[in-house]
């Protein structure tokens, strides 16, 4: 991990409120797990802390990251022209683990791929995935892992399922009966809280990557916490700790 | 080359920089950028009694010129501390000022108590910002006579050091660094954070309250620096809002013998090193021998 000097390659504007940004580091960073992410300087001098950004891809001493525009943070970030200059700490946190399973099955929705992008890359084909979205335009988003032929949900019904993606992953939980799942997801708090409603009975294993806001994103002030149900000591870091978590180990 | 290490309290500190209380983990979280060996002193996490779990999130959002943070004080305790972390410090032989709190007289002097003497340990820092909850949560340090009383038990508890943290949030911060000299105390860290809120129009609601820092929080802290010094003849830790080398001069300037970094450390991790060096180039490049030259020079 090391805090690196990058430039603006390009920060195109993808579809409605959804950008990529791709940074040149001036050195190459740590070995990327998928899950991990940055804290990326926003050139702003309006913006006082950094922000975490999950690593959406890297490669050749170039990093990419996909963001919504959410606030003013990402509002400003979105103006970043190219060769810009910036910084990038990370790479930071602890990944998803992938462990031998008959199926990996990636649950994820809107901005929420960004975080499970890497991860989807590196499980090549032996991965089920779902997302959800609010129509088929926002499928822009995922163009790159069509190809891998996601089970799609939009809510206005303009492309696959109509309705949210969880609804989509328990009409098609049959499918994976009798065989060794794990679970893996990136989203709001409301979509995990119901895929745990779905898998409740099994605790099928899950993996959650959170997202919390950050000051420091390595440990330093327990701003980023994600409360557990450890009794002794709740509260965990979720830049340190996290940012993938067990499911059955949240208190949600 | 000007030397920039100092005698505070007996122990010899490196240099006068230190991180400000809850901004650098509990021991090792830095060390994958740079060793807690490079600061004068590391400042511990705000410590309790008893493990305290802290607030829910949002715990940290930021503003223009600083940050609020709404962390709660989440600690380990004292117990696991010194089991867990203080051996940590003991390897790199680094010097601690270990900073604590209660919600109680009692729990203050419980934790002055359990705090046993160590070569390492330069200091304790009692954070007087925390709320008594006997007085319907009204913080320690905003009444002198509240400060008096629990500085003088805490004096005649311990042989450590003490230093007292105070809030900005009083009527007149030098009428209660009098009220801490007269009750004994051995120095002043000053200041903490300053009570603030966010409103999020879209929202319209308020998302988070808490303590304020960051550079807006410099002149407020320089000025409590500057009159505290001029009122009470005990060592000064100047904190809030430095950012650089020449902030944390001008807190020399200003009286203060030492500073600690907080927030600059989450804009940029290498804030306290690149600080520290460059105090030395201020110093070589304007001649002065050690800082005991610079310190309090703005009260000539
Ligand atoms: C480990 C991690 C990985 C992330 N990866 C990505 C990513 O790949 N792409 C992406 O677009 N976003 C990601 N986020 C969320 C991103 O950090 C926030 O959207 C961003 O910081 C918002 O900044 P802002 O100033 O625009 O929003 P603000 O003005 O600060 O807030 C606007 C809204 O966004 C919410 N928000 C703010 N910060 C966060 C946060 N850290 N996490 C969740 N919600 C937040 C606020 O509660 C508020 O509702 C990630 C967060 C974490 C912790
Ligand atoms: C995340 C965070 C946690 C803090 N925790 C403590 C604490 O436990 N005890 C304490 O006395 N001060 C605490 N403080 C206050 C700082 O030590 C310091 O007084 C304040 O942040 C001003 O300095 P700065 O502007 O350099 O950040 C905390 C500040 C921050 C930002
Ligand atoms: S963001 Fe500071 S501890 Fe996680």
């Amino acid at each position: 991990m090391d805090d690196i000097e990058a430039r603006v390659v390009d920060n195109r504007n993808i579809v409605s409120n959804y950008f990529l940004l791709r940074l040149k580091l001036a050195k190459p960073m740590g070995i990327v797990r998928p899950g991990q992410f940055v804290m990326l300087k926003v050139p702003d001098k309006n913006i006082f802390l950094r922000r975490p950004f999950s690593i959406f891809d890297y490669g050749r001493d170039i990093v990419t990251i996909m963001y919504r525009v959410v606030g003013k943070g990402t509002e400003a970030l979105c103006k970043a022209g190219k060769n810009e200059k910036t910084l990038v700490l990370g790479p930071l946190g602890n990944g998803f683990t992938i462990t031998k399973r008959d199926v990996c099955v990636v649950i994820t929705g809107g901005i929420g791929v960004a975080g499970v992008h890497l991860l989807i890359k590196t499980l090549k084909h032996d991965a089920s995935i779902f997302y959800g979205c609010s129509s088929k335009e926002e499928l822009a988003v995922i163009k790159d892992i069509m190809e891998r032929n996601p089970a799609i949900a939009t809510l206005d019904g303009s492309r696959g399922f109509q309705g949210d993606v969880v609804t989509l992953f328990r009409n098609q939980m049959k499918t994976f009966k009798g065989k060794n799942i794990e679970i893996f997801t990136c989203g709001p708090e409301g979509m995990v809280k119901n895929i745990r409603k779905q898998i409740e009975k099994w605790k099928t294993p899950c993996q959650v990557l959170v997202e919390e806001r950050m000051a420091c994103g390595f440990g330093l002030c327990f701003g980023c916490v994600v409360k557990t149900i450890d009794e002794k000591e709740p509260y965990k870091r979720a830049c340190k700790e996290g940012p993938v978590f067990d499911l059955w180990q949240l208190s949600l | 080359m000007a030397t920039i290490s100092l005698t505070f309290f007996g122990k010899r500190l490196k240099n006068p920089v230190m991180n400000a209380s809850g901004t650098l983990g509990y021991s090792n979280e830095i060390e994958s950028l740079w060793g807690v060996e490079t600061l004068g002193a590391y400042v511990t996490k705000g410590l309790s009694l008893r493990p305290h779990h802290g607030n829910p999130t949002p715990r940290v959002w930021d503003e223009r010129s600083g940050m609020i943070n709404s962390i709660g004080l989440q600690n380990v305790g004292i117990e696991r501390f010194f089991d867990e972390h203080f051996p940590f410090f003991q390897k790199k032989r680094t010097p601690v000022i270990v900073n604590f709190f209660g919600f109680t007289e009692e729990e203050y002097l419980d934790c002055a108590r359990r705090i046993k003497p160590d070569r390492l340990i330069v200091a304790l820092e009692m954070n007087l910002s925390c709320p008594n909850i006997k007085a319907g949560g009204i913080s320690f340090g905003k009444d002198p006579q509240t400060v008096y009383e629990i500085v003088k038990k805490v004096k005649g508890i311990t042989p450590i050091p003490v230093l007292a943290k105070l809030t900005p949030e009083v009527k007149n911060i030098v009428d209660i660094a009098r009220a801490a000299y007269e009750a004994g105390i051995d120095g002043l860290t000053l200041i903490n954070t300053m009570p603030a809120a966010i409103v999020d129009i879209k929202r319209k609601r308020v998302p988070i309250k808490g303590g304020f820092s960051g550079p807006a929080l410099k002149p407020i802290a320089l000025r409590a620096v500057y009159e505290c010094s001029k009122a009470v003849p005990v060592p000064i830790i100047g904190v809030g809002g430095i950012m650089d080398a020449d902030d944390a001069v001008s807190f020399l300037m200003a009286g203060a013998s030492a500073v600690q970094v907080g927030s600059a450390t989450f804009v940029d991790p290498y804030a306290i090193p690149k600080i520290i060096e460059g105090i030395g180039r201020y110093a070589d490049k304007n001649g002065c021998r050690n800082l005991h030259e610079i310190i309090g020079i703005t009260h000539e």
